[in-house]
């Protein structure tokens, strides 16, 4: 156990060379305290239990980089990790541990260890990490179905739009169309061509949105990770996204191009021309 | 002579803001094989709607017409499209060619539509633009062509398919005095080489290259 490392939110940390040949600690603070104060690994400090009791000098063994939470996002505090040992001695209440992460060899089935666990470990609550996170992130759920009406109401919004410019489009060329009807150019000749330049438009469309997606995505994940300085993702864009983005774009084009299209075709050729009604 | 346009007793009725207007009343014409009819007649008295019926872009409310004995007002909707990418060549006013596309393509537009293979109908298009003098014009597209260049790119599209008859409405009318006279030119030479014109206009000059006038007025054939 002494080398699983606990977290812990305490801490008082000041310098404290004097204490060089007292009994140290050993601990590992996070990138960010080191950045803040200056600390490198090889440095002595003492800490302390914010509750009170005795001080202990500790060195700096390590300097870590914490796995990136969107829990912890905006927390100002600072982390710093003892080996559990030591921790409990430090904060007097050496039969205390409110909360221990327990990392598994690769291959270990999460549920086996955890029925092993709790015949043996008794006191104990054990929770597997999925639902630890499915039950303390309601908050990231609820924005999550948030985002989701927002891009329902989007594609919505883009689709009428769509169907609105497809049919402008469309009804610009009334006198193109009356002529190809003049010269003997078929209903469904005009219909399949017009279809045609609506699924080409669709798809391009889709290519320049899913580039422009791609640069935004990038562009927001820069910011926030240097505002946050964190490695968490912001703005996911997956295959599966872009893949759905990509037909939905196509089967809304091709619909809007259809319906444009049978709006038009389906008028007399002198209606077109506009020289009948 | 082959008669290659037959049309008698033509009425064109038009329902206006409630009531009923005339266009046409009682218009007869037969036109043979070979001929250069020239439409004439101020503006309203009906000529570019016997256009219309003429080309089986519009049904007669009554009267008949026949291509090549075959009569329009039998023929349902696609067959009458048919009919006139088979046998009936139009030339407008303001050429309406595609913008998209050159002038060759432009011009093998009709003969993809009626299935020509592609190195038969290049050959053809490009035969066509030697006719009409474009010959190294071919791959412009009209926004690259002057006015008469257009209306001769549209004109080698009207005889694509080879038709009976090439009807043209006002093909001068959005050309200056030069460019009109290059177009009668070729006009003239098609009728030389045996093509059917019918063509609607104002330009007096039709009227003395034609081989016979049709004179209209409000809705009659007066000569």
């Amino acid at each position: 156990m002494l080398r699983r490392l606990a977290s812990c939110v305490v801490l008082i940390t000041v310098l404290w060379p004097g204490h060089a040949k007292a009994q140290r600690i050993g601990i590992a603070i996070e990138q960010r305290l080191a950045e803040a104060s200056g600390l490198a690994v090889g440095d002595t400090l003492s800490v302390a239990s914010p509750n009170g009791g005795p001080r202990r000098p500790a060195v700096v063994a390590a300097i870590i980089e914490p796995r990136a939470d969107p829990a912890t996002i905006l927390r100002k505090e600072y982390r710093v990790r003892f080996h559990l040992a030591d921790l409990a001695e430090l904060l007097g209440q050496p039969d205390r541990i409110d909360r221990a992460a327990i990392l598994l060899q690769p291959g270990v089935d999460p549920d086996s260890a955890r029925a092993l666990l709790d015949r043996t470990a008794f006191g104990y609550e054990l929770h597997g990490t999925a639902a630890l996170a499915a039950s303390s992130s309601t908050t990231f759920l609820v924005v999550s179905r948030f985002h989701r009406a927002i891009a329902i109401i989007s594609v919505l919004a883009s689709a009428i739009f769509l169907l609105c410019l497809m049919l402008l489009k469309v009804d610009a060329r009334r006198q193109d169309v009356a002529m190809l009807r003049f010269i003997g150019i078929s209903r469904r000749t005009v219909f399949i061509a017009l279809l045609l330049e609506a699924g080409v438009i669709a798809a391009v469309g889709g290519v320049l949105g899913i580039g422009i997606a791609a640069l935004t995505s990038a562009a927001v994940n820069a910011f926030y990770q240097q505002t946050f300085a964190t490695t968490l993702i912001f703005s996911l864009l997956t295959w599966r996204t872009i893949v759905e983005a990509a037909l939905l774009g196509l089967v809304l084009g091709l619909g809007a191009g259809a319906l444009a299209a049978w709006r038009l075709v389906r008028l007399p050729p002198l209606v077109l021309w506009g020289r009948a009604g | 002579m082959t008669i290659v346009l037959d049309a008698r007793d033509l009425e064109r009725r038009h329902a206006l803001e409630g009531s009923e207007v005339t266009a046409l009343r009682g218009v007869s014409l037969q036109v043979e094989e070979g001929e250069y009819v020239a439409i004439v007649g101020p503006s309203g008295s009906g000529k570019s709607t016997l256009l219309t019926l003429l080309g089986g872009l519009d049904l007669p409310s009554s009267g008949s017409v026949a291509i090549l004995g075959a009569s329009l007002s039998a023929l349902p909707d696609r067959a009458l499209t048919r009919l006139r990418l088979e046998r009936i060549g139009f030339v407008f006013q303001r050429f309406h060619l595609l913008p998209v596309l050159t002038a060759r393509e432009n011009v093998e537009l009709p003969m993809a539509e009626m299935g020509v293979a592609p190195d038969a109908r290049r050959a053809r298009a490009a035969e066509l633009l030697a006719y009409v003098g474009l010959a190294d014009r071919s791959g412009h597209r009209p926004t690259q062509l002057s006015g008469g260049e257009m209306q001769r790119v549209a004109i080698a599209r009207a005889l694509a398919n080879r038709p009976a008859i090439l009807l043209a409405d006002e093909p001068t009318g959005e050309l200056d005095a030069a460019t009109g006279r290059e177009i009668l030119a070729l006009f003239r030479r098609l009728h030389a080489d045996g093509t059917t014109l019918v063509v609607v206009t104002h330009d007096e000059r039709v009227t003395s290259e034609a081989s016979r006038v049709v004179r209209m007025l409000d809705g009659r054939i007066v000569d």
